[in-house]
Formats: C-alpha cells, sequence, structure tokens
C-alpha cells in the first residue's frame, strides 16, 4: 500500500480542532484532578475518622470501576435525574474525578514520608495550617510524588481518547470521522499516534522539569 | 513568665511526667537535666503545644498552651530549637528563617530578610544564606535552626539537646553562639546532657527523674555536696555523665 499524507491535507484543519479539543480537557483535567487529588490527599491523613474514610470510599470507588462506565454514567445516566452536562464538561470532569483518585494516592505517599519534626516545627513557629500546608506540606510532598504524579497524568492524557465515546469530537473521534470518510485509516491514525506520543511527551518534560525544581537544594538527587 | 504548674502527661499506662512546677522568669537560662526517658523532651513538648496535658497547666506569659484560642499568643511567645534542626528542606536558609517572620508577624518581606541576614552573620553564617540545608553542615544547619528560633523574637527560647546529633567541633560552635545569647539576656529554657555547660550558663538547674521534678535550685547550690549533690540520684547521675 502507499503512503500518503497529502491525502489529510483538506482535512487538517478539521483534525487540527481535535486536537486542540483535547489538549484542552487534558489540560482542565490535569488541573482538576491534581487539586482534588489534593484535598482527597489532604482528607486521608486528617484526624477526622468520617473525612478520612469519606475520601477513602471515594478514591476506592472510583479505581475500581472502568472509566468507560463512569463516563457513561455521568452522561447518559445523570439525564435521568435532570441532570445535563454538556459532552466537554462532562469529558473534563469524569477524567478529572478518575484522575484524581490516582492522583490523591501520589500525593498521600509524598505527604506522608514528611519527617514528622518538620511539620512540628512549622506549627511551633506559629503558622496557620494553610500556610502549613501549601508552603511546606504540599512542595515538600511534591518532591517525591511528581513523577508518580506524572505517570497519572499521562495515563489521563491515553484516557481522554475514551471521550469519542460520549460524542466529544476530540482527535480520537475527530480521527474516526476523517478515517472513515476517507477510507485512509493507516494515515489517520498514524498522526494521531504522532499526536499523543508528543503530547504525553510534552507532559513528561515539563514533569521533569518541576521534578528538578522541586528538588533544588538536593543535589544528589537532581537528575 | 513562663509557668507549668503540677503538670501530668501519660503514654498509654506510662505515666511521662508527674506534677511537675516549674517557673522560669524572663531573662534567665534553667536548664534541665535527667537520665534518659526521664521526660525531658516531653516537658519541652507540652510548652509548646506539640503534646496535649493530662493534668496542670503550663502558661507563657499568661497564655494557657491547652486553649486553642491562647496557643497561637503562646506559641508566638516561645521559640524551639529542635535536636535535629528539623529545616525546611525545599527552602533555603534565608527562606527557612523568613518563612514565620513573614506569614505570622506580617513583617514585610525586605525587613524579615534583613533580620534574617543580621542574624545569619551574627552566628557566622552571613554568606550562607541562598544555601540549601542539604548544602550545610550539621552544625550550620543548627545554627539556622537558631536563627529560625530567634526571628520571631521569642521571650523564652527552648532548646533540646540542640547538640547531641553533631561532632565535638560543631557542638563548641553552637555553645559559643548559646553562651553568647544567655549573656545578651534571652531567657532560655536548656536541655541538654552538656553538664559543664549547663553549670557555666544557668541560672538554675532542674533535675528531673521518672517524670518527677526532684530539684529546682540555683546552679552554684546544684552542684554544691549540700544541695544537688547530696541527692544520691543526682549525684550518681553526674558522676555517670563525667565518665562518658
Ligand atoms: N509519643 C510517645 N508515645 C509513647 N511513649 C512516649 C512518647 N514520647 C515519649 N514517650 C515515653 O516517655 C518517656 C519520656 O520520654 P522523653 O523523650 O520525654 O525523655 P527524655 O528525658 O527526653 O529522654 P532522652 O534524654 O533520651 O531524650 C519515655 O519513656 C518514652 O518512651
Ligand atoms: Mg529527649
Amino acid at each position: 500500500m502507499r503512503f500518503d499524507l497529502s491525502i489529510l491535507w483538506p482535512h487538517l484543519p478539521f483534525l487540527w480542532k481535535g486536537a486542540v479539543l483535547s489538549a484542552e480537557v487534558c489540560l482542565l483535567a490535569i488541573i482538576g484532578s491534581v487539586v482534588l487529588g489534593a484535598l482527597v490527599a489532604i482528607a486521608r491523613t486528617s484526624s477526622a475518622k468520617p473525612l478520612r474514610w469519606l475520601a477513602l470510599a471515594y478514591v476506592d470507588l472510583f479505581r475500581n470501576v472502568p472509566f468507560l462506565v463512569q463516563l457513561f454514567f455521568f452522561y447518559y445516566g445523570l439525564p435521568e435525574l435532570g441532570i445535563y452536562i454538556d459532552a466537554f464538561t462532562t469529558g473534563v470532569i469524569a477524567l478529572s474525578i478518575a484522575g484524581g483518585a490516582f492522583a490523591s494516592d501520589a500525593i498521600r505517599s509524598g505527604i506522608l514520608a514528611i519527617e514528622p519534626g518538620i511539620i512540628e516545627a512549622a506549627e511551633v513557629s506559629g503558622l496557620s495550617r494553610r500556610v502549613i500546608f501549601t508552603r511546606i506540606v504540599l512542595p515538600i510532598a511534591l518532591r517525591t510524588a511528581i513523577r508518580p504524579l506524572g505517570a497519572v497524568l499521562v495515563n489521563m492524557i491515553l484516557t481522554s481518547s475514551i471521550l469519542s465515546a460520549i460524542t466529544l469530537n476530540e482527535l480520537t473521534g475527530s480521527g474516526r470521522i476523517v478515517a472513515s470518510d476517507t477510507f485512509r485509516p493507516f494515515e489517520v491514525y498514524a498522526v494521531l499516534l504522532v499526536f499523543y506520543a508528543a503530547l504525553t511527551y510534552a507532559v513528561s518534560i515539563a514533569v521533569n522539569l518541576l521534578h528538578v525544581r522541586l528538588n533544588r537544594g538536593i543535589s544528589q538527587d537532581v537528575a | 513568665m513562663l509557668k507549668a504548674e503540677n503538670v501530668r502527661k501519660v503514654f498509654g499506662s506510662t505515666v511521662v511526667l508527674d506534677g511537675v512546677n516549674l517557673s522560669v522568669q524572663p531573662g534567665e537560662v534553667v536548664s534541665i537535666l535527667g537520665s534518659s526517658g526521664s521526660g525531658k523532651s516531653t516537658l519541652i513538648r507540652c510548652i509548646n503545644g506539640l503534646e496535649k496535658l493530662d493534668g496542670g497547666r503550663i502558661t507563657v506569659d499568661e497564655f494557657d498552651v491547652s486553649k486553642p484560642r491562647e496557643l497561637a499568643e503562646a506559641r508566638k511567645r516561645s521559640g524551639t530549637v529542635f535536636q535535629l534542626f528539623n529545616l525546611y528542606p525545599h527552602m533555603t536558609a534565608l527562606q527557612n528563617i523568613t518563612l514565620a517572620p513573614i506569614q505570622v508577624l506580617q513583617q514585610p518581606k525586605a525587613e524579615a530578610e534583613r533580620k534574617a541576614r543580621a542574624l545569619l552573620a551574627q552566628v557566622g553564617l552571613g554568606d550562607r544564606g541562598d544555601a540549601y540545608p542539604a548544602q550545610l553542615s550539621g552544625g550550620q544547619r543548627q545554627r539556622v535552626g537558631i536563627c529560625r528560633a530567634l526571628a520571631m523574637e521569642p521571650r523564652y527560647l527552648l532548646l533540646d539537646e540542640v547538640t547531641s546529633a553533631l561532632d565535638p567541633e560543631m557542638t563548641a560552635d553552637v555553645l559559643g553562639i548559646l553562651a553568647d545569647l544567655a549573656r545578651g539576656g534571652t531567657t532560655m529554657v536548656f536541655v541538654t546532657h552538656e553538664i559543664e555547660f549547663a553549670r557555666q550558663i544557668s541560672n538554675r538547674i532542674v533535675f528531673l527523674d521518672k517524670g518527677k521534678l526532684v530539684v529546682d535550685l540555683p546552679t552554684a547550690a546544684f552542684f554544691s555536696a549540700k544541695g544537688g549533690m547530696a541527692v544520691p540520684r543526682i549525684a550518681q547521675f553526674l558522676s555517670k555523665m563525667r565518665k562518658d
């Protein structure tokens, strides 16, 4: 067979729109899942038992249900209760909720690894709980958590391709449309492969840079 | 005044502090001696609110550490230096020192940094403000730890075996700084195994034994034959410490 990318030329604007949509969904979901993951990690390390219990239930539930089922539940199930959310918002929310469950695990183990004396030093100096968390606990936890967290985020980008199942024409959805219009699935999916690889690679690079920055001052660990 | 009244602390079924009374006036240096496990660290941790009391009362300038509303005020008045430094590893020496003054005392950043640099210079680290803890020696870290506590301008400085993680040379450096502070009138509650040093800088020495504060004497009296040395536990403790 022939490999001819020029055949895709007229469809590029359409594919590009899908790619931008994918990037937008992923960016919002990355923010959503990190924020949610941090909040749930706080809840899971809190001294209030009901809070810990609730957080654990959330993590267990969303880690143990297929993402596609979660997605269908939000998009096709909730309207039965009179709750209508558009496909884009549903995608962002579903990815954030699922990603947040995994992200909270990474952040939580980072928090648990912190030397208790460091937090005690912060407490006795009179810092508020909010300042202790944002200025001390979170940055130290992220030093070790950033790599596992990066893996969660990369996984989330890959999972975003499933959103085409709820009529969202992100990149994979657009690709399928173009492939069936042109009968050239090979070229279409080759382009998609390159795009997803580039997107996840960009996230990996960002994570590495963050890792170096967060670990400033630990000479042996900067890599 | 810093005051502990009839303080009681239990861990499970062990009584760790048993009716401890102690008061420290501004300007005083009080050393706490006692063998391992006698409750010295626990007493310090009760004063700075890291442990809850099971009985009695601790007040720092009238602020009761057991009352959540007063704890913040009590903590502003005391500063703690830790055995293992407990510096914030992701912050430079300067950031370690300025965080609380900026956040708690609302000092402008420039002012906090100016004061921090002055403190660092005072302990011989004038050029290491931008170093991270991992880039400093143990002795240097502890000096930063002392600066971090002093930056809050505490009325009472609490020190728990601040040199026991250091080698002899670094210990001498840090003790030198503490001696300067004592001469300068800084109030200190000083838990230590450095008996000779305690003798040189303290106004008073208290001795803890199995959670009970058995002796509270002016330094000279503590070391005199008729004073502290007349208590068999103390004579035994001191002779053992001197041998080590
Ligand atoms: N969090 C805790 N849980 C249970 N027991 C504790 C705890 N902290 C301290 N203890 C016990 O309380 C007693 C007093 O401990 P503390 O650390 O105050 O002694 P110390 O006088 O500081 O000893 P050292 O000279 O070894 O530092 C010890 O028997 C110790 O095992
Ligand atoms: Mg101790």
